[in-house]
C-alpha cells in the first residue's frame, strides 16, 4: 500500500433533531434560537417531555411557570415530564 | 480754655500757609524734604482742614497757583526745544519729575480731599484712592493745559520716529516712547474712558506707522528673498512688533490686538495668495518646517488655512494613488506588500500632519477624508479589494507563517493596531469581516494560529473600533465552540482507545462546532472516504448521541484535513491534505501504477464534478511547486479543460525540492487555502452579501423611520450611512431602490404636499 492515513481531524456541525421544525411556543425554528435570545446552539438548548414533544427549554419553563395546577404539554395536554 | 483759643488762632490758612509753601514748593521741584517737613505737611493741612471752616478751598486754591506757576516754568523749558527730538527729550525729562511728583504730592492733601467732598471721617478718607485725588488730578488737568495739548502733535510725531528708527536697527532709549504714552494715558481728563485720547491719538498713531512701514518693506522683501524667506521674515517681524508694542502700547487696553491684526493684515493676508501659491509644492517635498511656518502664519488670516486643507487632501488622495497605481501589479496579488504600502503611506502622511500641522484637529479631519476616499478609490471596480487583502494580512499576521515567525509578538501586536487604524478608512467594513472570518475559521480548524492569546485580542480590538456587535460577538463565539470542541475531542480519545484497535485511532480527532457560529448554508458534499474513515463515523456519532440527545451530526467534510503517509520511487513523505485530496489520492491505493480517467475518479470517490476538478488541479497543479503529485495526459491552463477521459497517474517523481535537490523524506502541505464553501455556496456567498446589505439597509431605514416618524430625504441618508458605516457605505442606488421598495410595501410613504419628506407608517 502506497498511501496511508497517518491521522485525522474530521469537522461536523450539530443540529437539534426534533420532530418539528420550529418550536410550538415561540413559533422559531429549532435551528434558531428562541426569542429571548440572540445565539443558537448550547445557550439555548431544547428540551423533550415523556410526551416527545419538543422546545426550546426557555419557552417551556415559561410555559410551565404559567400554569397554576397541572403542568401540562402546550401540544397534547398530557402532564409535562421532562424526558431523561 | 486760653490754649484751644491759642491753638484756634494759629490753624487759620493765612496763618499756616507760609510754613507749607516751601515743602509744597521742594517737592514740585523734586527738591530734597525732610522727614520732618514732610510730616508737618500732613499735620498743617490736618490742622488747616480741621479748624479753618474757610480753609479747604484756600489751600486748594493757592496749591493751583503753585502748580501752575511751577508747570509754566517746565513749559518755558520744554518750548525752548525748537528741534523735535530735543523737544521730546526735554519733555520726557520734565514729564518724569512731575509724573513722580503726581504720586507723591497728593499724599499730604488726603485730608483737603474729604474736607472738600464735604466728609471728615478719616475712614472715609483713606478710601480715596491716589488716582481720583482732587490734588492729583489737579495737577494733571494744568499739565494737559499748559503743555501737553500744544505740543503733543509734535511729540507723537517724534516718537513715531523714533519707532520708525529702531524698526530699521537704530538703538534709543525706549523710554522717550513710553513716556509719551504716558502722557496719553494719563492726562486724559473723561473720566468715562481713560483711554479715549490715547486711542484716538498715540495708538491710532503708532499702528498708521507701523502699517505704512511695512507696506513699503514687505513687497521689497517678498521680491528680493522669494516667499519661503518671506515667511520666516514675516513670522520674525510678527513675533518683533508684538514685543515692539508690548512695550510701547498701554497694555489692557487692546492696542496689542489692535495692533496685531494690523500686523497680520498687512505682512500676511496681503500676500495669502502667494504664500498660499507654494503650499502643495511644500506637502509634496514633506518640507515640514516650512509648512509649519505657513501654517502658523496661515492661521492668524481668515480663510487662510482652508486652501491648505484642500491642498493636503488633494495631495494624500493624488500622492497615494499614484503609488498604488505604480505598484498595482504587485500589491493586488501580494497583501503583504499591498497593506505594508498602505500602512506606510498612511504613517508618512500622518507624520506630516504631526510634524507640520501639530496635529491640528482640522487637518486631521482633512487627513482622514482624503485617506477614506484613497480606500474607496484606489481601484477602478466599484468593490475594492482592500477589505480583502487587509483581512488576508492580518490573516498572515495571526497564522504560523513565515512572516509571523520572523516577527516579535509585539511586532505583531502593533502591525495588528495598524490594520486596524487603516481599516477605520476603509468603507465595506462588512466585507473585511467576512473574510476576517472565514481565516479564522480556517485558522481554527487547522490549529494554525500562531498565538491564541492574540487572536482573542484581535477580537477584542475589532470590538473596540467600532465593529458591529453581532459580528463580533460570532467571532467569539467561536473561540468558545473550539474550546468546549477540544474537551470532547478528549473525551472521544478515551472513550475509543477502550473500544477500537484500529492504529489510526490515536491520531484521528473530531471538531464538532456549534452550526449557528460558523457554517453557512447548509451545503454538504458526499465523499467517499477510505475505509478507516468510514468506519469511524459511525462510532463518532454514536458517541455524540450518548453525549447529547437530540443533536444529530452533520459532517462537513470539505473542511476535514489529514496527513497520509506517500511513498513511489524518490522516497516516503507526509503529506498533509484536505479530505477531498485524501479521497483522490485512495483511489490509487489498490493500483498504484495505473492511470485513471477522470470519470472513474469520479466513480471512485463520489465527489460532485466541481469539487474533483478543483481537488485534482490542487494535485497536478499545486502553486509554487516544482513537481505535482500526480501527473495527467494532456496540457490544461484551469480544471475546466479537464474532460472526462482526462488520465491521472501518481508521479513516481514527486519530491519535495530543496536547494535544487529532490529530498527523500520531508513533510509537504497540500492544503493551501482551506476551502471553507463548495463551488456552489460560493456563488451563493457574493449574492448573500448584496442580499444581507439589502436587508440591512432596509432595517436601518424602517428603524430610522419608527423613531423619527416624519423625516426628509436628506435627513435620512445622513442617518442612514451614520448606522450603517461600520459595516458598508450604502450606495445612494441601493438606498433609493430599498426605499421604493418599502413604499411598495406600505411601510412608509411619501408626504402628499412634499415629496422629499417620507412618513411612517405602521
Amino acid at each position: 500500500m502506497k498511501v496511508k492515513i497517518k491521522s485525522w481531524t474530521g469537522v461536523a456541525t450539530w443540529r437539534w433533531v426534533a420532530n418539528d421544525d420550529s418550536c410550538g411556543i415561540c413559533r422559531m425554528p429549532f435551528d434558531g434560537c428562541c426569542s429571548d435570545c440572540r445565539l443558537p446552539g448550547d445557550d439555548c438548548p431544547l428540551v423533550w417531555g415523556q410526551c416527545s414533544h419538543c422546545f426550546h427549554i426557555h419557552c417551556i419553563m415559561k410555559w410551565l411557570q404559567s400554569q397554576q395546577l397541572h403542568q401540562q404539554c402546550p401540544m397534547c395536554r398530557q402532564e409535562w415530564k421532562f424526558k431523561e | 480754655m486760653g490754649s484751644i483759643w491759642q491753638d484756634k488762632g494759629t490753624v487759620t490758612f493765612e496763618e499756616k500757609w507760609p510754613a507749607m509753601r516751601p515743602t509744597v514748593l521742594k517737592l514740585l521741584r523734586q527738591e530734597c524734604v525732610s522727614r520732618a517737613e514732610w510730616q508737618d505737611l500732613f499735620w498743617a493741612v490736618h490742622k488747616v482742614c480741621l479748624w479753618d471752616e474757610k480753609g479747604p478751598p484756600k489751600v486748594q486754591k493757592a496749591l493751583q497757583d503753585d502748580i501752575l506757576d511751577f508747570i509754566t516754568h517746565a513749559q518755558a523749558r520744554v518750548l525752548d526745544q525748537h528741534e523735535d527730538q530735543a523737544l521730546l527729550k526735554a519733555y520726557i525729562s520734565e514729564w518724569r519729575k512731575f509724573f513722580q511728583q503726581c504720586n507723591y504730592l497728593p499724599l499730604p492733601f488726603n485730608q483737603l480731599e474729604s474736607a472738600l467732598a464735604g466728609k471728615t471721617t478719616t475712614s472715609v478718607s483713606k478710601k480715596v484712592q491716589n488716582d481720583d485725588s482732587i490734588v492729583r488730578k489737579l495737577m494733571l488737568d494744568s499739565w494737559n493745559a499748559s503743555i501737553f495739548s500744544n505740543i503733543k502733535q509734535r511729540l507723537q510725531d517724534s516718537a513715531m520716529k523714533l519707532v520708525h528708527a529702531e524698526r530699521n536697527g537704530e538703538a534709543f532709549d525706549s523710554q522717550l516712547v513710553i513716556g509719551v504714552r504716558e502722557s496719553y494715558v494719563n492726562l486724559c481728563s473723561n473720566s468715562g474712558d481713560k483711554l479715549q485720547i490715547y486711542r484716538e491719538n498715540f495708538e491710532k498713531a503708532y499702528i498708521e506707522a507701523t502699517k505704512s512701514f511695512y507696506r513699503v518693506k514687505a513687497p521689497q522683501y517678498l521680491e528680493a528673498n522669494g516667499v519661503q524667506n518671506y515667511m520666516k521674515y514675516a513670522e520674525l517681524k510678527l513675533r518683533e512688533e508684538e514685543q515692539r508694542g508690548d512695550k510701547y502700547l498701554e497694555s489692557f487696553s487692546g492696542s496689542l490686538q489692535n495692533l496685531n491684526e494690523c500686523c497680520v493684515e498687512v505682512l500676511v493676508t496681503t500676500f495669502r495668495d502667494t504664500i498660499l501659491a507654494e503650499c502643495s509644492q511644500m506637502i509634496k517635498n514633506n518640507e515640514t518646517d516650512k509648512l509649519q511656518l505657513m501654517f502658523k502664519l496661515m492661521d492668524r488670516v481668515p480663510d487662510g488655512i482652508q486652501p491648505m486643507l484642500n491642498a493636503l487632501e488633494e495631495h494624500i488622495v493624488s500622492a497615494g494613488l499614484a503609488d498604488m497605481v505604480a505598484a498595482a501589479d504587485t500589491i493586488t496579488q501580494d497583501s503583504e506588500q499591498y497593506v505594508e504600502k498602505l500602512l506606510d503611506l498612511f504613517q508618512r502622511f500622518s507624520k506630516l500632519v504631526t510634524e507640520a500641522f501639530n496635529e491640528d484637529p482640522r487637518f486631521l479631519t482633512a487627513r482622514d477624508k482624503a485617506y477614506k476616499e484613497k480606500g474607496i478609490g484606489n481601484k477602478t471596480q466599484p468593490e475594492s479589494k482592500c477589505p480583502e487583502l487587509l483581512a488576508n494580512y492580518c490573516d498572515m499576521l495571526l497564522r504560523k507563517t513565515p512572516l509571523s515567525k520572523k516577527l516579535t509578538a509585539d511586532e505583531i501586536e502593533s502591525k495588528l493596531k495598524d490594520v486596524l487604524l487603516v481599516l477605520k478608512y476603509v468603507s465595506n467594513k462588512d466585507v473585511f469581516m467576512r473574510y476576517h472570518k472565514a481565516h479564522l475559521t480556517r485558522r481554527l480548524i487547522l490549529d494554525t494560529s500562531a498565538d491564541s492569546e492574540k487572536e482573542e485580542n484581535m477580537v477584542e480590538w475589532l470590538r473596540e473600533v467600532g465593529m458591529p456587535a453581532d459580528y463580533v460577538n460570532k467571532l467569539a463565539r467561536m473561540f468558545q465552540d473550539i474550546k468546549v470542541s477540544e474537551d470532547l475531542n478528549q473525551q472521544f480519545k478515551e472513550t475509543i482507545r477502550t473500544t477500537t484497535k484500529s492504529s489510526v485511532a490515536d491520531n484521528l480527532n473530531i471538531k464538532i462546532l456549534n452550526a449557528g457560529a460558523w457554517a453557512r448554508g447548509s451545503d454538504r458534499v458526499a465523499v467517499s472516504l477510505p475505509m478507516e474513515l468510514e468506519d469511524f463515523i459511525p462510532e463518532v456519532e454514536d458517541f455524540y448521541r450518548k453525549k447529547h440527545s437530540g443533536r444529530k451530526l452533520q459532517w462537513h467534510h470539505h473542511m476535514s484535513n489529514g496527513t497520509i503517509t506517500f511513498s513511489n520511487n524518490m522516497g516516503r513523505f507526509d503529506l498533509d491534505v484536505t479530505t477531498f485530496q485524501m479521497a483522490v489520492m485512495f483511489a490509487w491505493n489498490q493500483r498504484t501504477h495505473d492511470k485513471i480517467s477522470f470519470d472513474n475518479l469520479r466513480l471512485a470517490t463520489e465527489l460532485p464534478d466541481p469539487e474533483l476538478r478543483r481537488t485534482l488541479w490542487s494535485l497536478v497543479a499545486f502553486p509554487k511547486m516544482k513537481r505535482q503529485v500526480l501527473s495527467m495526459s494532456g496540457e490544461v491552463t484551469s480544471p475546466k479543460d479537464f474532460t472526462e477521459n482526462t488520465l491521472f497517474w501518481v508521479n513516481q517523481e514527486f519530491a519535495p525540492i530543496k536547494n535544487g535537490k529532490p529530498q527523500k523524506r520531508g513533510k509537504v502541505n497540500l492544503i493551501g487555502r482551506l476551502q471553507l464553501s463548495t463551488e456552489k455556496s460560493k456563488e451563493e456567498d457574493n449574492e448573500g452579501i448584496v442580499q444581507l446589505r439589502i436587508l440591512r439597509t432596509q432595517e436601518a431605514i424602517v428603524k430610522i423611520l419608527k423613531m423619527r416618524k416624519r423625516i426628509s430625504n436628506a435627513q435620512l441618508q445622513t442617518e442612514l450611512v451614520e448606522m450603517l458605516k461600520n459595516m458598508f457605505l450604502p450606495s445612494k442606488k441601493l438606498i433609493k431602490e430599498q426605499l421604493e421598495w418599502l413604499i411598495e410595501h406600505k411601510y412608509m410613504k411619501r408626504d402628499d404636499d412634499n415629496i422629499n419628506i417620507f412618513i411612517y407608517m405602521a
